[in-house]
């Protein structure tokens, strides 16, 4: 079930109704939720349900074991095997394609390779986000971070829980299990925030990702030998706005969503292209894969703690993994390496200590030629994040260089793309004014001017929602 | 910053708002999501309440205010969708082709009557296919005649040579479908007919649509917008694989697979074969490749045999089975492939639907020769037709057999 169509409208409707009529008997109401959950993954395909509660069922018994154990060694021996079971159905589903592919096109270098016919398992929805979620309540057990005993229901529910379940954001055990521990509070809900969150989350995802999925970026990166320099250049802009709206907005549906059922989702998107520098850019992108990349794997590699080559290395391992998650493919892991560098070399930067270069690095003009830089640089990153193949990258580069109108320029185009890049730099004191705003106009008026939101969306809409990129991961 | 709190019942009336609002604007959108949502329970619940709905508030005009908008846009260059854009700039019928009056000849042998996994054996009673409309815009519903089924499909086909291009013109190529040429096979083809003067394509596919469903996205009026005034000399088409599906024809649900439906699909491919080949083009209608889910595959084998006892009526079109390029030996799903020079590749995308790239490369590869045949060596047979292009092309898989995992 897709956010943005009308089934999931339905759905969502019902499930709110029911909830909060079922809130005072806390149980039920999570109980509730967690069958609500299953049907909207069902929904899309009953076969990997089972895989979803099974590994939900085995992250939250483990969880127990592990907060029951009286050793360190014990506890450490129930989380290495948590997580290797886990990761195990996470490389089995998604990297055996990879491997195999991998593997036969080495051995076609060496000798003729066997003649095989097997088959790759198809990908679970969302498999990436609901393993992760479950190695989160792992080691948020581990470290003694969830302080009370973990309740198997609540558990599942975690992992489960609908609106993040196959697109994050990838929510903390030892924030999340706690707002289920207690009662949900009505009085709580921040109605204008929720909504205001779920339109803008629409419009993105709807409006500026799809028109420029579908007119710019798609046709350029299916043939960029048609294109000359303008199309090129506006569609790598142009896959840079697509990729940040399509995600941000389905996760700001996610967190409108949690947050009309009472719940509290860490914000995901902070404006990344406003960022100056490698380091801001990962605080502002995706913030609850780069925290998690962070705690569960940069700390654990020893983080910063052993020396500037170790530090390197640690970042350099880090972020070519999180291109490994982010898919199956070579290019996801260069766009990794990539962005590993990025953050090496920032680093060696700022470790200059020439004083008219770190007065230089303080001034206003620096801070907009490191935007400007930064942003170039996440965008070579994206040409290989989208291409299929290392080929459509080059081609896409080459075809930099070789002059052509911007035949795919149109008005519309333009304006979404500027939407979408332009947006990021507005003012949050402007949202912050309009919620506050909001909440002055009576309810009912606020309800209807939703709905005129929504359907002034649906007609600016295409026809037709593009899948959402991030369905894949 | 300050924290807005509200009680449920303001959530409550903020929801009612939102719904009575939502039923008012979008009355019209939501009976148009209705009908097309799949034949099911929640159709035949959606489709009376929210048809109630809209034909309660038709009178005060929303619906109409919501076409002038969607026509505005259109107008601006907001809109891509090519019927849209057609019928907002005036000129929609105009330039685009009409599908000739023409019936396609008997079938003088047809072994088999049509056999549908869950449907009752077709009962050929003539052999005559019905006329194909004369208008675009409309599919036929007829469930009259039907052609039976031919028995089985060629495993291998030969494309006739195309007629030397006059000079100075590229042959205009139109690449049409759904997703089956979106993926793969479209992009292919258009990477290796990039640059190439002698070749202009042109893309009349789109994603996520079919025959089945005219009332979805009806290629009868999306083709002719799509490809505009040009009139092509090929078209490839690549469509079927969401066309397994039930649907309603004048109110009755005929389920897919269903005499009836097979009958309704029959003329709808038809129709749409002689609109894409109206211009007087050559037409190769790639067959659908095995899938990998042993239920959807049954399915797609269905449609293929309804494709090709349709399209091998037509003196101008040619049904081209994919299977001896991307198949197993015996015409089952294969995912990857080892070539004889060593080299190994991914024929299908991890969908175990669509091609993958290098896939449809092998495919396009035998196109491309077709459609743009390098010079013959000797300058004696300038001019001469390219010799045909056939199954031979492929290349030849090592003779070592590995047992199919699903024949244990």
């Amino acid at each position: 079930m897709l956010f943005p169509t009308v089934e999931y409208a339905l759905f969502f409707l019902a499930v709110l109704a029911i909830a909060w009529s079922l809130y005072r008997f806390p149980q039920i109401h999570k109980d509730f939720l967690l069958l609500a959950s299953y049907v909207f993954y069902g929904f899309w395909n009953w076969t990997y349900l089972p895989l979803l509660i099974g590994i939900s069922i085995f992250a939250g018994l483990v969880a127990q074991r592990i907060q029951r154990s009286q050793t360190p060694t014990a506890k450490k021996r129930w989380l290495i095997a948590g997580v290797v079971v886990c990761l195990s159905a996470l490389g089995y589903y998604k990297y055996t394609s990879f491997l195999m592919t991998t593997m036969l096109q080495v051995w076609g270098r060496i000798a003729h390779p066997p003649h095989i016919q097997v088959y790759s398992p198809l990908l679970p929805l969302g498999i990436s986000f609901f393993v992760f979620h479950a190695i989160s309540l792992l080691g948020d057990c581990y470290r003694g971070k969830v302080k009370e005993p973990v309740q198997l229901r609540d558990a599942l529910l975690y992992v489960a829980f609908f609106p993040q379940l196959i697109a994050g954001p990838i929510l903390r055990a030892s924030r999340f299990l706690p707002q289920l521990a207690v009662r949900r509070n009505p009085n709580h809900i921040r109605i204008n925030r929720a909504f205001l969150l779920i339109i803008g989350g629409l419009f993105k995802k709807v409006i500026i990702s799809n028109m420029l999925a579908t007119r710019l970026v798609e046709p350029v990166f299916a043939v960029p030998q048609s294109y000359g320099a303008w199309d090129t250049l506006l569609a790598v802009y142009g896959y840079a706005a697509q990729i940040y709206c399509d995600f941000s907005g389905y996760t700001d549906i996610a967190i409108g969503c949690a947050l009309l059922l009472g719940y509290r989702f860490p914000r995901n998107f902070n404006a990344p292209y406003t960022a100056t520098d490698p380091q801001d850019f990962w605080r502002r992108w995706h913030i609850s894969l780069s925290t998690w990349l962070r705690d569960y794997l940069y700390f654990p590699l020893g983080g910063s703690r052993n020396g500037r080559m170790r530090t390197y290395l640690n970042l350099m391992i880090t972020m070519l993994l999180g291109g490994l998650w982010h898919g199956a493919a070579w290019t996801f892991v260069v766009w990794g390496g990539l962005h590993g560098s990025y953050l090496v070399v920032h680093r060696l930067w700022s470790r200059i200590g020439w004083a008219p270069l770190v007065r230089w690095r303080a001034t206003a003009a620096w801070n907009w030629i490191a935007r400007i830089l930064l942003f170039h640089a996440v965008c070579l990153g994206w040409v290989f994040f989208r291409s299929s193949t290392f080929a459509i990258a080059f081609d896409v580069f080459s075809r930099l260089r070789v002059p052509g109108p911007a035949t795919l320029a149109t008005g519309p185009v333009l304006l979404v793309l500027f939407l979408g890049l332009a947006g990021q730099f507005m003012p949050p004191r402007w949202r912050n004014g309009f919620e506050v705003e909001m909440g002055r106009w009576p309810a009912v008026a606020r309800g209807a001017a939703v709905a005129v939101a929504i359907a002034a969306i649906e007609i600016l809409g295409p026809t037709g929602v593009a899948p959402f990129i991030y369905f894949q991961f | 910053m300050q924290t807005i709190t509200h009680p449920i019942r303001q959530l409550a009336l903020v929801v009612a708002g939102f719904v009575v609002a939502v039923v008012l604007l979008e009355s019209q959108g939501l009976a148009s999501w209705a009908d097309h949502l799949d034949i099911g329970p929640l159709r035949t619940v959606a489709v009376p309440v929210t048809g109630a709905i809209k034909k309660a508030l038709d009178p005060i005009g929303i619906g109409a205010v919501r076409e002038h908008a969607l026509q505005a846009l259109a107008r601006v260059g907001w809109s891509d969708d090519a019927a849209l854009l057609a019928d907002a700039s005036g000129n929609a019928r105009s330039s685009s082709p009409k599908p000739a009056e023409c019936v396609l000849p008997a079938l003088s042998n047809a072994p088999n009557a049509a056999s549908i996994p869950g449907s009752k054996p077709g009962t050929a009673t003539s052999a005559v296919h019905p006329s194909i409309p004369g208008t675009t815009g409309t599919f036929s519903n007829a469930v009259g005649s039907q052609t039976p089924l031919l028995a089985s499909l060629p495993r291998t086909t030969t494309l006739a040579p195309l007629p030397p291009i006059a000079p100075g013109k590229p042959r205009v190529v139109a690449l049409a479908g759904d997703s089956m040429m979106a993926v793969g096979l479209s992009a292919t083809l258009l990477r290796q007919a990039a640059g190439n003067k002698d070749l202009r394509v042109i893309r009349a596919f789109r994603s996520g649509t079919g025959l089945a469903r005219p009332e979805v996205f009806n290629w009868m009026d999306e083709y002719p917008a799509m490809i505009g005034a040009e009139k092509p000399d090929v078209v490839i088409v690549a469509i079927g694989a969401n066309d397994g599906q039930g649907f309603v024809v004048d109110g009755k649900v005929l389920p897919y697979g269903s005499e009836g439906w097979q009958k309704v699909y029959q003329d709808r491919l038809a129709s749409y074969l002689a609109m894409v080949s109206s211009s007087g083009a050559r037409v190769v209608w790639v067959g659908l490749p095995p899938m990998r889910i042993p239920v959807y595959n049954q399915k797609i084998a269905a449609i293929n045999r309804i494709a090709y006892t349709v399209v091998s009526q037509s003196p101008q079109a040619t049904w081209w089975n994919p299977d001896s390029y991307v198949g197993d030996d015996s015409g089952g799903f294969r995912e990857f492939e080892t070539l004889p020079n060593g080299q190994s590749m991914r024929l299908r995308a991890t969908d175990g639907i669509h091609l993958s790239d290098e896939g449809a490369g092998l495919l396009t590869n035998v196109l491309m020769k077709w459609l743009d045949p390098p010079p013959p060596p000797s300058v004696a047979s300038v001019g001469a037709p390219a010799p045909a292009v056939g199954v031979a092309e492929r290349p030849a898989k090592p003779k070592r057999r590995v047992r199919h995992p699903s024949k244990g």
